[in-house]
């Protein structure tokens, strides 16, 4: 069981400076006891995640529109590998299709975000979904059914 | 109707035909048969008859004979006796005429013979009698023995010749009642021939007219199908043509020429003078596939160019396939079409579709620039915007602010108009999946979803019940939520929103479109509320792109809201239409087919 | 292949604690709702093993009172969702302290202050876990879960569904649907 005491390990994609600065911000401030790596985009995210040495992530946000890597790629390639069957993957877009949505939670997302454009709100969002990700954890609820779109 | 049909058949009326000759083959040999044996009838009666003269003729001669004996006694005149061997004489010709007519009749010439002997036994008595008469004392006894012998004997002769002459009689008599009978069944027979030969030729010649008379129908049809066929040949831009394969030998039609830009018939049709006309890069295709189809008797479909002799290009679609003429010999027939008009306009059409395409390809860019790229950098500014009120705001004078706040109220305006450019090319474009939705549930949703500015507008709602309908559900989601939303922004002030959703049976008189709408085939789903409202003249113009009524500042809108629904709308072949009146509010009646 | 099975997490946990306290031959008596009363008393290696042994099922030994309670809140939670067929009809405050023997308000405060979250946001969840299950497993209706859940319309277990997840019911049964017609086609 995670422990609120436990610190999350989370993982965010995403190649814009801004976002990811905001991310950061909103994680601070927050007052969680957490553990935030940045990656500037997908390849560098997968470069990481090759090695079999590191600590699994609890939680992988992954921007959709990144060079080089898509987070579209990086979440077919991360759900194909058992070794993250446990990670949870939040997408973290500017998109707000519905197609978009359904799409990436059938290829194995668990959380979808539609990224704000205010930053009380991200703050809410990251709050919120930091939240839902931590009852699965630590609740044993069914990962296959888990799905949490904001 | 049975009979006409038989009439009509040439195979039972030449059975007919035949049956009805060997009738009369039969009739006239009977009729022949008949003639003949009416033929010999009439020998024998003539035959007999002329028997019967010559007995009594001999008969009479015998008389003579003895009056002129008698007499000479008497009268002792030699006078009497001149003539006595030439009547002997006569009598021998009498006989000799009744032995050939006798001839055929065995029994007579065995009378004619005893005849005969009667006869010369008769002239013995008149030689004795006249040697008696004429001694020179005469024996009266004996001279009256003698001629009393004669007498009787005579007599016994006379007998005998009636007796045969009878005879004859009989059987001329019974002959002539065999002439009766066969002469009337020789007349039954031939009126018979007559008739049935009459009724035959007559049949013959109604079957012949009729004949005739078809068949030059069926020439002059035949004419006219050929006259017609030749016409739409030439309107329809086609050829035909035939390949004889036992003979090797091709026949073309008049427009097969035509197409080719030449005079009817103007070259002998052939394989080889054809391929001079055909476009030298389809040249080998197409003969190989044609040579081909002749050993498979597979039907062949081509298409390939003509080079008329006016350097001009003919595209031909030519589809050829195989059967058995009435000879039983395969042939290959087929038809040319020209489509060369047709081929164009195909490449043209292809050349609008790519440029639509590509014009498809450039909106969806742009649509993807309005979605994401031009959204990004509006919600970072938004977000720096939020960043420095909840921050930087202590630092900041009033009237940096008031701009601050100027600048959020904008970036959100435009925030605004980029969501719905997108929700309104979504509904042009966009995965169209039809499922069955529970509408009251979907409202639901919109309604939650749009809670909190529901409690900023302190708005009642009321949710009626909704059908389940087969519908793009993101679709009628954005649907309502413009509609919910537009009754939320343009309420009246001082007048706490009341919007109700429901669904309503529809009136009779319900018409759209000159299309009269009914309960059986729509729904009809009303959203009303009671805002501002606009005049009715309004009521067309608030679903056009870009219309917008309320210009003032106080009611923001992009003027695209109500365009996405119409547009929704029309994606379910469905209508919406709208009664308003200023001050009192509107209501917005959506109708969906029942049946999707 | 692929197989979609359909466990009770409850039965499955207790199997594995009674496989494993046997094998290391400890006296135990399995009480309700995650607890387990040991006769005897244990070394520290044994425990140690036990301890390493439920690890490797993610069943964790908490010693901690307070964490012994809200796992105990957690657990009559999830066990009143669960095991009946039909949820019960009282409120869900009065079922817990009376379990627990503690004040509702009590309880409250203690699982709020020790997780990120509320008993009546936890309950949410999990309920919305059963009705998901329900949905994909049993295929029931939404007016089927609604009764069994104890939800007073079908509108209203929706808009908390999509609360909870973000989604429809129906959109939520789509992804499962295509998902799992994705992994099929996949093997």
């Amino acid at each position: 069981m995670i422990s609120h005491k436990d610190s999350m390990r989370i993982l965010i994609a995403d190649d814009d400076e801004d976002d990811r600065a905001f991310f950061s911000d909103a994680m601070m401030e927050l007052k969680m006891n957490n553990e935030l790596t940045l990656f500037n985009d997908g390849k560098e995210l997968m470069d990481y995640l090759a090695n079999p040495d590191i600590i699994l992530p609890h939680l992988l946000f992954l921007d959709l529109n990144m060079p080089r890597k898509s987070g579209f790629e990086c979440l077919k390639e991360i759900r194909s590998d058992l070794r993250f069957k446990e990670v949870s993957i939040a997408i973290y877009s500017t998109s707000s299709s519905e197609k978009d949505i359904e799409e990436t939670f059938v290829e194995g997302a668990n959380i979808y975000i539609n990224k704000p454009n205010d930053f009380s709100k991200l703050k809410k969002v990251v709050k919120e979904v930091l939240n839902i990700n931590w009852q699965f954890h630590s609740s044993g609820l069914n990962r296959e059914t888990f799905f949490f779109s904001i | 109707m049975k009979l006409a049909k038989l009439y009509k058949n040439s195979q039972v009326f030449k059975i007919a035909l035949g049956i009805a000759i060997a009738v009369v083959g039969y009739i006239a040999c009977v009729f022949y048969t008949q003639m003949r044996s009416l033929d010999s009838s009439v020998d024998i009666i003539t035959n007999a008859t002329e028997t019967q003269l010559e007995l009594e003729r001999v008969l009479s001669i015998i008389s003579i004979y003895e009056t002129n004996l008698r007499s000479y006694i008497i009268t002792k005149d030699e006078s009497y006796l001149e003539k006595r061997f030439l009547r002997r004489g006569e009598i021998e010709t009498n006989l000799k005429r009744i032995n050939v007519l006798v001839a055929n009749n065995p029994a007579r010439v065995k009378d004619v013979k005893r005849l005969n002997k009667l006869i010369d036994y008769r002239f013995k008595l008149f030689r004795e009698t006249l040697l008696l008469a004429k001694s020179k004392m005469p024996n009266s006894e004996v001279l009256n023995a003698k001629l009393q012998e004669s007498n009787d004997f005579t007599e016994l002769m006379k007998n005998y010749v009636y007796k045969t002459i009878n005879a004859e009689g009989d059987k001329v008599k019974i002959h002539n009642n065999n002439h009766q009978f066969e002469l009337q069944d020789s007349i039954i027979s031939a009126f018979l021939l007559v008739i049935l030969s009459l009724l035959i030729l007559l049949l013959s010649f109604n079957k012949m007219n009729v004949d005739i008379y078809e068949l030059k129908r069926a020439n002059d049809e035949l004419k006219f199908l050929n006259h017609s066929f030749n016409n739409a040949e030439k309107i329809a831009g086609f050829g035909h043509w035939k390949i004889n394969l036992e003979t090797n030998t091709y026949s073309f039609s008049d427009n097969f020429f035509r197409l080719l830009g030449l005079e009817p018939q103007s070259f002998v049709p052939s394989l080889e003078n054809i391929s001079k006309y055909v476009h030298p890069d389809d040249i080998e295709y197409v003969t190989q596939m044609h040579l081909d189809s002749l050993v498979s008797y597979n039907p062949t479909s081509l298409m390939y160019r003509f080079v008329l002799p006016n350097g001009d290009l003919k595209y031909v679609m030519s589809v050829g396939s195989f059967t058995r003429n009435g000879k039983g010999q395969m042939v290959k027939t087929g038809v040319n079409y020209d489509m060369t008009e047709q081929y164009k306009r195909t490449i043209e059409l292809e050349e609008n579709n790519k440029e639509l395409i590509s014009i498809n390809e450039e909106l969806e860019s742009f649509n993807n620039i309005v979605s994401h790229d031009l959204q990004e950098p509006l919600r970072k500014i938004q977000m720096f915007i939020s960043r420095i009120e909840s921050t930087e705001v202590d630092s900041i004078s009033e009237k940096g602010k008031g701009y601050f706040y100027k600048i959020r109220t904008s970036a959100n305006k435009m925030q605004t108009l980029l969501i719905d450019l997108v929700n309104y090319s979504r509904t042009i474009k966009g995965d169209k999946v039809f499922e069955n939705t529970d509408l009251k549930e979907l409202v639901y949703h919109v309604i939650d979803d749009l809670s909190s500015d529901i409690e900023e507008k302190k708005a009642k709602i009321d949710l009626g019940d909704l059908p389940t309908v087969k519908v793009i559900s993101f679709q009628m989601e954005q649907l309502f939520i413009n509609l919910i939303s537009n009754s939320l922004k343009y309420s009246q002030e001082d007048v706490a929103p009341e919007i109700s959703i429901f669904s309503e049976k529809i009136d009779k008189n319900e018409v759209f479109d000159n299309e009269i709408i009914t309960d059986q085939d729509y729904y009809k789903i009303v959203v009303k509320d009671n805002g501002i409202g606009f005049k009715q003249e309004y009521a067309e113009k608030v679903f056009i792109l870009f219309q917008r009524l309320e210009t003032g500042s106080k009611y923001s809108g992009t003027g695209l809201g109500l365009a996405i629904c119409k547009r929704i709308v029309d994606n379910h072949n469905g209508f919406i239409k709208v009664i308003s009146e200023p001050n009192v509010g509107s209501t917005f009646s959506i109708f969906l087919p029942k049946k999707a | 292949m692929k197989l979609y099975i359909k466990y009770d997490g409850i039965v499955a946990c207790r199997v594995i604690l009674q496989e494993q306290l046997e094998r290391l031959e400890i006296k135990h008596k399995l009480l309700d709702l995650g607890e387990i009363e040991i006769s005897d008393s244990v070394s520290d290696e044994c425990f140690a093993e036990l301890q390493a042994a439920l690890n490797r099922y993610s069943i964790f030994i908490v010693n901690n009172e307070k964490s012994q309670l809200i796992q105990k809140i957690k657990d009559t939670i999830v066990e009143m969702i669960y095991q009946n067929d039909k949820l019960p009809a009282i409120t869900i405050s009065q079922y817990l302290s009376e379990k627990l023997n503690f004040s509702y308000g009590y309880l409250t405060n203690i699982f709020s202050e020790n997780t990120y979250s509320s008993i009546e946001n936890f309950i949410i969840i999990q309920k919305i876990e059963r009705a998901k299950k329900l949905i994909i497993e049993d295929q029931l209706t939404l007016t089927e879960v609604s009764y069994k859940l104890n939800y007073s319309s079908v509108a209203y277990l929706s808009s908390q569904f999509k609360k909870v997840t973000g989604l429809t019911p129906s959109a939520f049964k789509r992804i499962v649907d295509k998902r799992r017609s994705l992994s099929n086609n996949n093997l």
